[in-house]
């Protein structure tokens, strides 16, 4: 930790104290989860049931349990003057509300938005009292940036060798085919040319791109690379990883937008939103990576290992200036494509999954559990009649086709399957309808197992 | 995959596009109706001893209206006059109690219906309260068609930050009064009393702006308020009161202000006072 970071820290802390003095508390949550486990969809349902609880909704019964009904109001802090987009709930739920509906897009940029929550004081005194005030600041953002987090620590020399390893195994050598193709006829004393610098990085672009969309790997570096973000693909971006052998200008230019590449990261992502915060979500999409067979699913939890280590690793001396998380969650999202009775199973899945995150997490001082949840229900229980035998199943209606459909969406074990489970051929969920919404967000949105997540992450602080 | 079966998709049968699914969620999760407001013991005591009050009053003139007409028809006329000009007169200044303190309850109707996010409800409520605000404050006009948040928006700019204004001039008036009366009084009692008075007159004045017109019952459920928003306020305003009160209450400023640090606290608190006052009278809360 240098100097700079040490002051600032010092500062935050203080003014963490000052806040709880005066019952203006300021929670940092931090939203993580790989790209496509559902942050903007869980961002949008939590700002509009917890803005349903306020009015008096029992949207999140646990959450309001948990608070012993102390929550008096909640709302969006009013935007001041930052220059970081602003979150749009509305947006999302009436895109979510329209017909035909439509889920959020893939994330290309940064968001932030506030929620104020008004709560009566625990004291005898609490109705007299003014009520403290605990603002919750949320922040949306593409989730392939997280992978970028572990670079950090890592140069060029090691990340290159570690990712064309991992390139040259199993799927991921057939996605990326070409480019390694290309870095095979590349001499090894490759000059520093710009037309060969962007020609490997499109390559490994689109190797990347394959792996995520083809084979539903998760652990792909740079992030940028797969999302650029509102500055498009900079040069900046122009590097690709090279062998060891590879010693020449182009190695040179690779090596130094690569750290270049990490100072970028390091001042407008990481430093601003991820320097410190209170308490953590990581949101994964255990199905999909289930689904999406053993590479995948071991994949998955690499990624969750990789980044936890580094969000919740915070150091003693950060500990001790409260900028690392004292509460760490982790969901399974989209527990609504699962039957009630395997959504148990789910969150034991995750636990497993998460082992080494889960380790990291708690060597850091954080508490952690393990949820399953929907942000949006989309679902009903069913049963489906397969081979003459009646399975729980759930039924939604399709988004794209708008019929009806009733999902089996098979065994869900409670810890990593058995090599036979993976004989079993990809499987695709199909992507659902969201139910009816009132697009004003009035009395919130259907969810399963919101409210036990928020109030295990919150329900202290209230 | 260990014997389960293989994950599918099975279509539903008929080629008809199926409705989104409906879990009743607005119903499920609606807030319970608010328990009807109940009678204290007090309340029950109070009402029983007017209504025995006033009934047997009135029964006791109706009878003595009717052996008036049986001794003679224009004695019972004059007695009848008399008795209806009096309670006439009595039940006028209870009406009038009553709508001053029942005006108060609008604030509270209004600030549930935008707390509950009820536009409908909302924008009738802030119709009736312009159409009672006293003539020549500006108003923010017709309200319909106009999104929630922007009509809350457009009262607050139109409205009520003109009212604040008006209520903050006259917290420094008040507080004028109560700096010069406390420090040239003879005796703390009466600086107590003096005091007391301003400050129910101020609390009068700033519900005048925002169009109440509260008889002694609304007065006190006004204070009542008032107390309760006091609280909020001198919290936000800890810090700068803490300071005034420090600065002008040291040995220090005694010594060289004398009395006049007293009357400074004093006027310090008017001044709150007048906010607190405009703070309970809102019918929509501070745009935060």
């Amino acid at each position: 930790m240098d100097p700079l970071s040490l002051l600032r820290g010092v500062l935050d802390t203080a003014e963490d104290a000052a806040r709880a003095l005066i019952g203006r508390e300021r929670l940092r949550l931090a939203v993580t989860g790989l790209s496509r486990a559902g942050k903007t969809v869980f961002l949008t349902s939590l700002v509009a049931n917890l803005i349903a609880a306020g009015r008096g909704a029992r949207t999140l019964p646990a959450l309001s349990d948990a608070a012993g009904g102390r929550i008096r109001r909640v709302f969006v802090v009013p935007a001041d003057t930052e220059t970081v987009p602003r979150f749009d709930p509305e947006a999302h739920l009436a895109a979510l509300a329209a017909d035909p509906p439509r889920w959020p897009e893939r994330t290309e940029d940064f968001s932030t938005l506030s929620i104020a929550v008004d709560v009566e004081r625990r004291t005898s005194l609490g109705g007299i009292l003014p009520e403290r005030r605990v603002t919750l600041d949320l922040i949306d953002y593409p989730g392939e940036w997280l992978l970028d987090l572990p670079l950090l620590g890592t140069g060029f020399a090691e990340w290159s060798a570690a990712t064309l390893a991992r390139l040259r195994r199993g799927r991921r050598a057939e996605a990326a085919a070409a480019f390694l193709d290309f870095l095979d006829a590349l001499p090894p004393d490759a000059p520093a040319e710009d037309a060969l610098a962007k020609r490997g990085y499109g390559l490994y672009r689109d190797a990347l791109r394959a792996c995520r969309d083809t084979h539903g790997l998760r652990l792909l570096q740079p992030g940028r690379f797969l999302n650029p973000g509102p500055r498009g693909e900079a040069p900046l971006l122009w590097f690709f990883p090279l062998p060891e052998t590879a010693r020449g200008g182009l190695a040179a230019l690779c090596a130094r937008r690569y750290a270049a590449y990490l100072d970028d990261q390091r001042t407008t992502f990481l430093d601003p939103f991820f320097s410190r915060f209170h308490r953590q979500v990581v949101l994964v999409d255990v199905l999909g990576a289930l689904h999406a067979g053993q590479e995948a699913f071991e994949d998955t939890a690499d990624a969750l290992a990789a980044i936890a280590g580094v969000i919740s690793g915070a150091n003693l001396i950060e500990r001790l200036l409260g900028a690392a998380p004292t509460r760490v969650a982790f969901a399974a999202t989209k527990a609504d494509h699962v039957p009630t009775r395997a959504r148990d199973a789910l969150a034991a899945l995750l636990e497993h999954l998460a082992l080494g995150a889960r380790g990291r997490a708690e060597a850091s001082g954080a508490a952690t559990a393990f949820h399953a949840l929907a942000a949006i229900r989309c679902t009903e229980d069913a049963v489906a009649t397969l081979e003459g035998r009646a399975f729980p199943a759930v039924r939604g209606i399709l988004l794209n086709e708008g019929k009806g459909a009733t999902i089996y969406p098979g065994e869900v074990p409670m810890k990593p399957p058995e090599p036979a489970f993976w004989d079993a051929a990809f499987f695709q969920m199909p992507e659902f309808r969201p139910p009816r919404l009132d697009p004003a967000g009035g009395s919130g949105v259907p969810h399963l197992g919101m409210d036990g997540l928020l109030a295990w992450l919150l329900g202290d602080a209230l | 995959m260990s014997g389960a079966p293989q994950p599918r998709i099975i279509l539903d049968e008929g080629a008809a596009p199926a409705q989104r699914l409906d879990f009743g969620w607005e119903k499920a999760v609606a807030a319970p109706p608010a328990e009807a407001a109940r009678w204290s013991s007090a309340g029950l005591v109070a009402g029983g001893i007017a209504v025995l009050l006033l009934g047997l009053a009135l029964l006791e003139a109706g009878n003595f209206v009717a052996a008036q007409f049986a001794r003679a028809a224009w004695l019972g006329a004059v007695t009848l006059a008399v008795a209806l000009a009096g309670f006439g007169l009595v039940f006028w200044g209870i009406a009038r109690e009553a709508r001053g303190y029942l005006g108060l309850a609008s604030v509270d109707r209004a600030r549930a219906a935008h707390a509950r996010g009820d536009a409908a409800a909302l924008r009738r409520e802030l119709a009736a309260w312009q159409a009672r605000l006293p003539p020549g404050r500006a108003r923010a006009g017709a309200l319909e068609d106009m999104p929630m948040e922007a009509a809350c928006a457009l009262v607050e700019s139109k409205v009520l930050a003109p009212i604040a204004q008006d209520a903050a001039a006259l917290g420094r008036h008040a507080a004028m009064q109560a700096f010069a009366v406390t420090a040239i009084s003879p005796s703390p009692a009466l600086d107590a009393l003096v005091f007391g008075w301003r400050g129910i007159r101020l609390v009068r004045q700033v519900a005048a702006l925002h169009g109440f017109r509260p008889g002694i019952a609304g007065t006190l459920a006004l204070l009542r308020r008032v107390a309760m928003d006091a609280a909020t306020v001198a919290a936000t305003d800890v810090a700068v009161d803490a300071m005034v009160r420090g600065l002008l209450s040291s040995r220090v400023a005694e010594h060289v202000a004398g009395e006049a640090a007293a009357g400074a606290v004093a006027a310090r608190r008017m001044i709150l006072l007048a906010r607190a006052a405009d703070e309970a009278c809102r019918v929509i809360p501070r745009a935060r």
